[in-house]
């Protein structure tokens, strides 16, 4: 990132975890590669987190909007629905975050960053590049994007336990099926971050495999808004039941283990029956299938096997083992085995899981997807015309949300400045870089504004202070974010700020949520 | 110490168009409406005018940038003409620039136009202005009934006002707005409404419903200025510039905790310093009338206490009470206001002005106010966390 002169190392920060303090030398880029002498070696899955959009668009009012045209089974439960400014990167985002909290020392050993999703926002640029700026890693690390498949965020784990790096692993995921159909009942969005390095951990790795086959159950061509699936009795006969059972008996044979030696079984799989019967077929009915969430959330593709493995991580004692197996033009198995640690393992994954709201309205999602036009007025149609120089030069503020603080008064300011504000003038003093993503703050004015455009009227802004005398006018977000009024406590989470539909930009920011709408912190 | 500017420039004449939806002109029309006018008011040839400023706020929709617009429309006499945009304050930016002028001795004669042309862009509300490459990447995408309705929460919180009496207030001070209206015949709205209608009106931005919203209006105004000598020798009574003073947001409030919302900091230093330039120890007894920015009711209310018309927690009560009723203690917005009167952004603090001119040469009709003797403006510009607030006082001779 670019590094201003007037403020040496300004830009370069990796920030306080917690954000009860400034930025110290050991927290600065470039410090985990010179201050660790070996080469690590990663052994296993030091912290998991996930995170799900708050609303859970219940299958039953999905059905009664569409099944007069698409008549459908199943319409119990819920799937999740990513609000109108949540996307792969910002659930990513969101999901790291959690993640990190449980690992905060792993801000400055992680040399590797993979983003794992279906339904990238960008062709181009690279999206771990905004997550890495928006966690306020270092920048001596290796950030990729992969995709083409919902098996691609096991993949990355796969790849990631098979290597030496401490490595970051985010998966996510907004599964994109066309209006009516099955998938998109079953389909969710959702969210994963996964931490894999040389401990202490909460999974020893013991072995894994991966399979590769032209299996190709749904596609979508470059530049397509929506998925053509075949049909599921293929998919499961000649798909799941061939390919993961052979994928399971690689990996078992790599981590010298047999089927019987395995206590759970997480596979994602939205065809009914189909994962008990791939467990029967490779020898683990004995083991505890773990809950594929369908009823609570969907299946979040790209994110899903972590979902569940989250999910599944909170029931295991130490010394238990699980595969974690994924289908998707192949199929991935990994065997993992629980250490002493998983006795503290934070039930998180169950808090977000239950923090929901019930949504009613289906054309929320068509709206939000962007696949439904609708009268948006003058306002809304307003070009976003993005100066990637200013987005460059500022993009440790605006993905980081790093302010400035003086350390001779403990002023804090956003955006950074060479002079700090005062009510009478300035104060001149060099100013230090001051992460404020972690450190929350209250509303001191608020509007709920109808005449503003807004995807999810009304547009709700105001000012938030922030603890070191800081206040800033910030977008508030949340289907709930109405109610927020002043005194309020919020905190800050990522989010798409902007989108320009003509050329496919987004501009991201951070936006103030109410602290009681969000799963206490793990 | 400087010494000011008071009694040094006088309001030669003024004129202003008929504000609202101009279907049928553009913005040199409105221009040329307001400047005929007052040219017949000063009695005085084109080619005597030396200099002009000219206010004008949205580059993209009106005229076009620089003085050229201006000059062009007016057929000025090839004279420097200065283009100031100073959000909805640019109208007393230009009377600010034109009066400076003339205070300088640089000039004899000078001329300050305001004017907008909002009807041809479109919105239902302020289009939004540019606001830079960075601001778009942090800041809400805003409104001005999102800004204010920000003001209304806090100044009710801060004084315990509950929300109904609140209401009530900013119906009472639209109820009046509205009824001062009725018999100005350059006036955008000129019908009466009652309280009720205000309260119960559609919601915008609450506690902010659409008659608590001024209207977006197409108009221009105008301004000649000279000294008061040059002005009695053309045979004219002169109103003297009292006071102009304008003070700009350096960030504190938005980037610091230290305000807490209720009030607009930049008006309340504003008002101190014209107070002290016209050399007015008490407001309240030695202003006539006010002519105040009172894009939201909210706005007005709030203004009243920022510039010592009214206790501060107390303006609420008052205005209930009729204190700024045409009959009461104070009255303000006696030709509508921006409530009524319109908002033609580039152009209000100039029509404030004029229905001072107005009021003060005994020339304002059915609306004539009894011997008024010193007039106040107030016009502000922006939001009120980050805004240019100008209070500018004239009197009579």
């Amino acid at each position: 990132m670019p590094n201003r002169g007037w403020q040496p190392g300004f830009l370069r920060i990796v920030g306080p975890d917690g954000g009860a303090c400034g930025p110290s030398a050991s927290s600065r880029p470039g410090a985990a590669i010179t201050d660790q002498g070996e080469e690590p070696k990663v052994t296993g899955i030091t912290a998991i987190a996930i995170h799900l959009p708050r609303l859970r668009l219940q299958r039953a009012s999905m059905a009664a909007a569409m099944d007069w045209l698409c008549a459908r089974s199943d319409t119990r439960g819920a799937r999740t629905l990513a609000f109108w400014d949540e996307d792969p990167v910002s659930m990513g985002v969101a999901a790291a975050r959690a993640c990190l909290d449980q690992a905060p020392e792993a801000r400055t050993a992680v040399r590797a960053l993979t983003f794992a999703t279906t339904t990238p926002v960008f062709a181009e640029p690279q999206q771990a590049s905004f997550l890495c700026a928006a966690l306020r890693l270092p920048e001596a690390i290796r950030t990729q994007d992969v995709g083409g498949t919902m098996r691609c965020g096991l993949l990355a784990l796969h790849a990631a336990l098979e290597g030496s790096d401490p490595a970051l692993l985010i998966a996510s995921d907004m599964p994109s099926n066309t209006p009516g159909g099955l998938a998109e009942l079953r389909y969710s969005d959702g969210g994963a971050g996964v931490l894999v390095g040389a401990g202490p951990n909460l999974l020893a790795y013991r072995g894994g495999a991966s399979l590769s086959a032209p299996f190709i159950e749904r596609y979508r061509g470059a530049g397509h808004a929506l998925t053509t699936d075949w049909e599921e009795r293929w998919v499961r006969e000649e798909g799941f039941l061939d390919l993961v059972p052979r994928a399971i008996s690689e990996a078992l044979d790599r981590a010298q283990l047999s089927p019987e030696d395995i206590q759970s079984f997480v596979l994602p799989c939205v065809i009914p029956g189909a994962a008990k019967a791939v467990a029967q077929a490779a020898g683990l009915s004995q083991a505890k299938l773990a809950q594929p969430l369908d009823l609570e959330c969907g299946d979040t593709g790209a994110a899903h096997a972590l979902v569940m493995l989250a999910r599944a991580m909170e029931d295991m004692r130490p010394g238990e083992r699980l595969v974690v197996a994924q289908f998707g033009q192949g199929a991935t198995a990994l065997v993992l085995e629980a250490t002493a640690a998983i006795a503290g393992f934070a039930p998180a994954a169950s808090a977000m899981i239950d923090t929901g709201i019930a949504e009613t309205n289906y054309l929320k999602l068509p709206v939000f997807r962007g696949l439904l036009p609708w009268e948006r007025g003058l306002r809304g149609r307003l070009p976003v015309s993005e100066a990637l120089t200013t987005a460059y030069r500022n993009s440790q503020a605006l993905l980081g949300f790093v302010g400035s603080r003086s350390p001779e008064t403990g002023q804090v300011q956003f955006p950074p400045s060479r002079l700090a504000v005062a009510e009478a003038g300035f104060f001149a003093e060099p100013q230090e870089p001051w992460p404020l993503a972690d450190l929350g703050g209250t509303v001191a004015t608020a509007t709920a504004d109808r005449l503003a455009f807004s995807r999810s009227p009304p547009n709700c802004y105001g000012l938030i202070d922030i603890p070191g005398g800081a206040r800033l006018m910030m977008d508030f977000t949340d289907p709930d974010a109405a109610r927020l009024g002043p005194g309020d406590a919020v905190r800050f989470v990522f989010r798409i700020k902007d989108m320009d539909e003509r050329t496919g930009y987004r501009r991201y920011f951070w936006k103030a949520v109410a602290a009681s709408a969000l799963p206490a912190a793990a | 110490m400087a010494k000011g500017i008071k009694d040094r420039v006088a309001i030669l004449a003024m004129g202003c168009s008929r504000f609202g939806e101009r279907w049928d002109v553009g913005q040199e029309e409105l221009m040329a409406e307001a400047y005929l006018e007052a040219l017949g008011h000063a009695g005085i040839r084109p080619d005597q005018i030396e200099a002009a400023w000219y206010s004008s706020h949205y580059d993209d929709i009106g005229a076009g940038k620089a003085g050229t617009p201006m000059a062009q429309a007016l057929r000025l006499p090839a004279i420097g003409v200065t283009r100031v945009e100073n959000f909805c304050a640019g109208g007393t930016e230009a009377f600010r620039g034109a009066v400076y002028a003339v205070a300088s001795g640089a000039v004899d004669i000078a001329l300050a136009v305001g004017v907008e042309k909002l009807k041809d862009t479109g919105f239902a509300g302020l289009p939004p202005a540019s606001r830079g490459t960075l601001a778009p990447m942090y800041l809400p995408t805003h409104t001005n009934p999102g800004n204010f309705s920000q003001l209304a929460r806090a100044y009710g919180a801060r004084h315990n006002i509950s929300s109904g009496d609140l209401k009530r207030a900013m119906g009472h001070t639209s109820m009046k707005s509205h009824a001062n209206a009725v018999t100005n015949k350059n006036a955008h709205l000129r019908k009466a409404i009652t309280i009720e209608q205000a309260v119960n009106a559609p919601m915008v931005a609450d506690p902010l419903g659409l008659f608590d919203c001024c209207p977006v209006s197409d108009g221009a105004a105008c301004a000649i200025v000279t000294t008061p000598e040059i002005a009695r020798s053309l045979g004219k009574t002169p109103v003297l510039v009292k006071a102009i003073q304008l003070v700009a947001s350096n960030g504190w409030e938005v980037q610091q905790s230290g305000w807490n919302g209720s009030y607009v900091h930049t008006a309340r230093i504003a008002a101190r310093r014209a107070y002290a330039e016209a050399g007015i120890a008490d407001p309240r007894t030695a202003l006539s009338f006010a002519e105040l920015h009172d894009c939201f009711s909210i706005t007005e209310l709030v203004t009243l206490e920022d510039i010592g018309l009214a206790d501060e927690g107390t303006a609420w009560k008052r205005m209930l009470d009729g204190a700024f009723d045409v009959d009461g203690v104070m009255p303000c917005q006696v030709d509508g206001g921006l409530k009524c009167f319109g908002h033609p952004v580039g152009a209000s603090g100039l029509r404030m002005l004029y229905e001072c001119w107005l009021q003060l040469t005994g020339q304002a009709g059915e609306r004539q106010l009894a011997s008024p003797s010193l007039a106040l403006t107030h016009n502000l510009g922006g939001a009120p966390a980050q805004n240019v607030c100008s209070i500018t006082i004239v009197g009579a001779a």
